[in-house]
């Protein structure tokens, strides 16, 4: 026996261990209140997808409880020498679920699944310029520039077995067919799918030879998609359901009142805010200027951020459950701009003044477009702002649309303002940066999510120095150039961030991560 | 008879053409699919390419001769939000949309015949006045709330009964029925009497207003003169001639049950065509509505078809008409 063999034999005994000390069986049922669309790991990168299946593929690295990067397929990471990039050493021993080996041909064979034409997860590889196997445990990414961030990027890049999928016909995601990774899994992760019935129920169970070791006692999760907000808040009190998330801002008090329940609250990453449509030469809705377009004037955009007061907002419409944002990351989120953390104060006055500045001393009326479906409380939201920025001449004409029709209409340009929450995939400040402050680019596939085509020459300049720069401080001085820019220009009004709150049966241990994954190994019945 | 069939049949592809047609122009105001399919950072190329592979750009009458022409060669397509066949999905869903309207129906039959006879029988008794107001009640509040409130009683509150979902089920064949277990019983009850509500206060009010006026007509008042039995007066003669009407309109309110059970499936969580409908209009899931539609005008013309039959059978007078 080689001395790889022994630790690898060892590693499963003490997993065996560990499993056995936490063998009698805890079934945990959970609520969802989207069905994953797929069980294919590269097919939709949407959040029920991924958050689901982190519980069953692995990537080379992952997150942490605090949303760090931390060794997962991948024992250690470096950059490359002589070239940009990274090589990644991999754990050795892992099997997948089926029993087959876990080597580096598996991560080429996911790489080129992953950033094919047909994969919706392609974007996290666009730096990506080739992908060497150097040995089976040694693989190097090669960037087609200094890329700090590639790491961090990826941690949601799932390994599929590259034997499973060619002998099942699933070598490239299925878009508009369904193929077997469609409905079937074979990662490495601490769970495997028991059964899937689509939009019914979804059982997992342990993977017991799991090469990890943090891992809470749940034998059998059973996981049941319930739409309906106030059916999964009965099937919890009903004691149907162990866990629900997300609970209804105004129904937290009904569950915290009950004995035998517990709600767990905290911040998810995402930002609310207001955009304005910079670029447009007229504004749409207005009743009053229809030849002209005042949001082109910062002082304008200004105004309005002076107009909004979030206090009144957390009171009213948000019952006191969140925190003022002053730029398009919460606070704590690598990048975060400490320069840069103070935010236009409520002051209805100096709006009014910047108004009549700006030439609209009775303000003027324009249209606002809002979510009704997608944000927490997002009408609500709206109609306390409308009301609001209508206290100081800014009329906001307010329609709200399900989210199912609203990118559509912005991407139409049919706003004069309007709603967003962004959440950055990579939780760094650069994402938003590139996806709602850089100008629109199709070609370069940056700003693809600036709906009003805010526009800066030196905050274009600026992300690509942000994406390449390796020293750490060197790089918050790119951000927080960008950050004094766009707070300077009002290229948004960041309004506050998204609380998170999880309710469950008072013996279930959980823990709660910023990007609302719900990672099953984290769960504890007792 | 054969005849009569056949001709109905061919109108009924009309009808589904027609159903499908109408919808199809419907559905490209109810949102954009590919953003409903792709995540946020898929580049716009990216959704410009997908957009071209599910053919989006084609002009709608393109659009919808695909659509007519596969669905006519029955391939439903696959559903943009799952990937699967749209077939199986409605096929795996209509178990349970069947056995939930069914169920309803009988409890609306079972309830409402008796009470109707009952409240024809005593039109100014105490107890029929009670159950005409408490039927109106139940009528005029929404179904969704009615639901909601039947789940926090006796899921919530008194914990009797499950609050969603279908609870045990038994796979006979491709058909998973929940008719078999204790546990499916128990799932099945709230949903059935929330969706049966509306149709026994519309079952029971339509046997009362026949009761009441066939008791009217001269055959009866003859049949009393004669001096027949009440019982068998009431309960043979009346009810027989009363049922007639009320069939046709249970037969029609069937199809209702099917088509509008898409609220109380979604208040139970019942994981039926109506819920399924429910998250196809979410993710804009154009195929999975598209063909929704087409099944449940397929139930309306069967169901339409199959009362006309019955008359036929029935009314020896329709016979000649059709003959003639």
């Amino acid at each position: 026996m080689t001395f790889a063999n022994l630790m690898r034999s060892s590693a499963l005994a003490g997993a065996a261990a560990l499993f056995a000390t936490a063998a009698s069986a805890e079934t945990f049922r959970w609520a969802v209140t989207t069905d994953p669309q797929t069980m294919d790991p590269h097919a939709v990168n949407a959040a029920p997808v991924l958050s689901f299946l982190n519980n069953v593929y692995e990537g080379l690295v992952r997150r942490g409880r605090d949303m760090s990067i931390e060794p997962s397929l991948a024992t250690s990471w470096a950059p490359l020498e002589g070239e940009t990039g990274w090589r990644f050493t991999l754990r050795e021993g892992v099997t997948f679920q089926d029993g087959s080996a876990f080597t580096a041909a598996d991560v080429l064979f996911s790489y080129q699944r992953a950033s094919d034409e047909a994969s919706d997860v392609r974007s996290w590889f666009a730096p990506v310029t080739d992908v060497r196997v150097v040995d089976d445990f040694t693989v190097d990414f090669v960037t087609n520039a200094p890329n700090p961030l590639f790491p961090d990027s990826i941690a949601n890049f799932m390994i599929l077995d590259s034997d499973w999928a060619t002998a099942n016909d699933a070598g490239l995601p299925a878009r508009d067919a369904e193929n077997f990774a469609t409905r079937n899994v074979n990662g490495t992760g601490p769970y495997t799918l028991a059964s899937r019935d689509p939009g019914v129920e979804t059982r997992l169970t342990p993977n017991e030879g799991w090469w990890g070791e943090d891992r809470g006692n749940v034998t059998e999760a059973i996981m049941t998609p319930i739409g309906n907000a106030a059916t999964g808040l009965a099937a919890l009190l009903s004691g149907e359901i162990d866990f629900i998330e997300p609970v209804p801002l105004q129904d937290v008090a009904q569950v915290e009142g009950r004995d035998g329940f517990k709600v767990i609250e905290g911040e998810e990453t995402r930002v609310i805010m207001f955009g304005f449509g910079h670029e447009h030469d007229a504004l749409l809705y207005s009743t009053d200027v229809t030849d002209a377009n005042p949001f082109t004037d910062p002082r304008v955009r200004l105004a309005a951020a002076h107009a909004i007061n979030i206090d009144a907002i957390d009171r009213v419409v948000m019952r006191g459950k969140i925190d003022a944002a002053s730029q398009l990351v919460p606070a704590g989120i690598s990048g975060y701009s400490e320069a840069n953390a103070d935010r236009p104060a409520y002051d209805p006055d100096r709006a009014k003044e910047l108004l009549a500045e700006a030439g609209y001393p009775d303000g003027f009326s324009f249209g606002l477009k809002c979510t009704n479906d997608r944000y927490i409380n997002d009408e609500a939201l709206c109609r306390a702002a409308a009301s609001m920025l209508a206290a100081v001449g800014l009329n906001a004409e307010l329609t709200t649309v399900p989210v199912r029709n609203y990118w559509e209409q912005l991407r139409a340009d049919d706003f004069d303002m309007y709603l967003l929450g962004w959440s950055p995939g990579t939780f760094d400040h650069e994402h938003p940066i590139r996806f709602l402050m850089h100008s629109q680019d199709d070609e370069k596939k940056l700003g693809s999510w600036n709906f009003g085509n805010y526009s800066n020459a030196r905050v274009d300049e600026l992300l690509p120095m942000i994406q390449q720069e390796l020293d750490p401080a060197k790089r918050q001085t790119l951000i927080d150039e960008v950050v004094a820019i766009t707070q300077d220009e009002v290229a948004y009004v960041p309004l506050y961030v998204q609380p998170l709150i999880w309710a469950m049966k008072d013996n279930i241990d959980v823990t709660q991560r910023a990007d609302n994954f719900f990672m099953l190994r984290w769960v504890a019945v007792n | 008879m054969v005849y009569f069939i056949i001709k109905r049949l061919l109108q009924s592809v009309f009808v589904m053409l027609a159903v499908a047609l109408l919808a199809f122009s419907l559905f490209r105001f109810v949102g954009d699919p590919v953003s409903q399919m792709t995540g946020v950072e898929t580049s716009t190329e990216d959704r410009a390419r997908l957009r071209e592979e599910l053919g989006l750009n084609d002009p709608f009458v393109a659009q919808f001769a695909r659509f007519a022409g596969d669905m006519l060669q029955g391939d439903f397509g696959y559903s943009y939000r799952t990937r699967q066949p749209v077939g199986e999905m409605i096929a795996d869903r209509i178990p349970a949309t069947l056995e939930l309207g069914t169920v309803a129906l009988v409890i609306s039959l079972i309830v409402g015949i008796p009470a109707g006879v009952y409240t024809a029988l005593r039109p100014r008794g105490f107890l029929t006045q009670s159950i005409l107001l408490t039927t109106l009640v139940g009528v005029s509040i929404p179904t969704f709330v009615i639901g909601i409130m039947l789940i926090f009683l006796f899921g919530v509150q008194l914990g009797w009964l499950p609050t969603f979902g279908r609870g045990g089920t038994v796979q006979i064949g491709n058909w998973t029925s929940s008719l078999f277990t204790v546990d499916g019983w128990r799932a099945l009850i709230l949903p059935a009497l929330t969706l049966g509500v509306y149709q026994l206060t519309l079952t029971m009010r339509l046997v009362r207003a026949e009761m009441m006026e066939v008791l009217r007509s001269d055959y009866i008042r003859f049949a009393t003169a004669r001096g027949i039995p009440y019982r068998r007066l009431h309960f043979k003669h009346a009810l027989a001639n009363t049922m007639i009407p009320v069939i046709t309109i249970i037969g029609l309110q069937f199809g209702g049950v099917i088509a509008f059970s898409i609220v109380t499936e979604s208040v139970f969580q019942w994981p039926g065509m109506g819920l399924l409908f429910l998250e196809s209009i979410r993710f804009v899931d154009i195929p999975v509505m598209g063909v929704y539609l087409v099944v449940i005008a397929f139930f309306f013309v069967l169901v339409n078809l199959l009362v006309d039959m019955l008359y036929i059978a029935i009314d020896p007078r329709l016979r000649v008409k059709e003959a003639a």
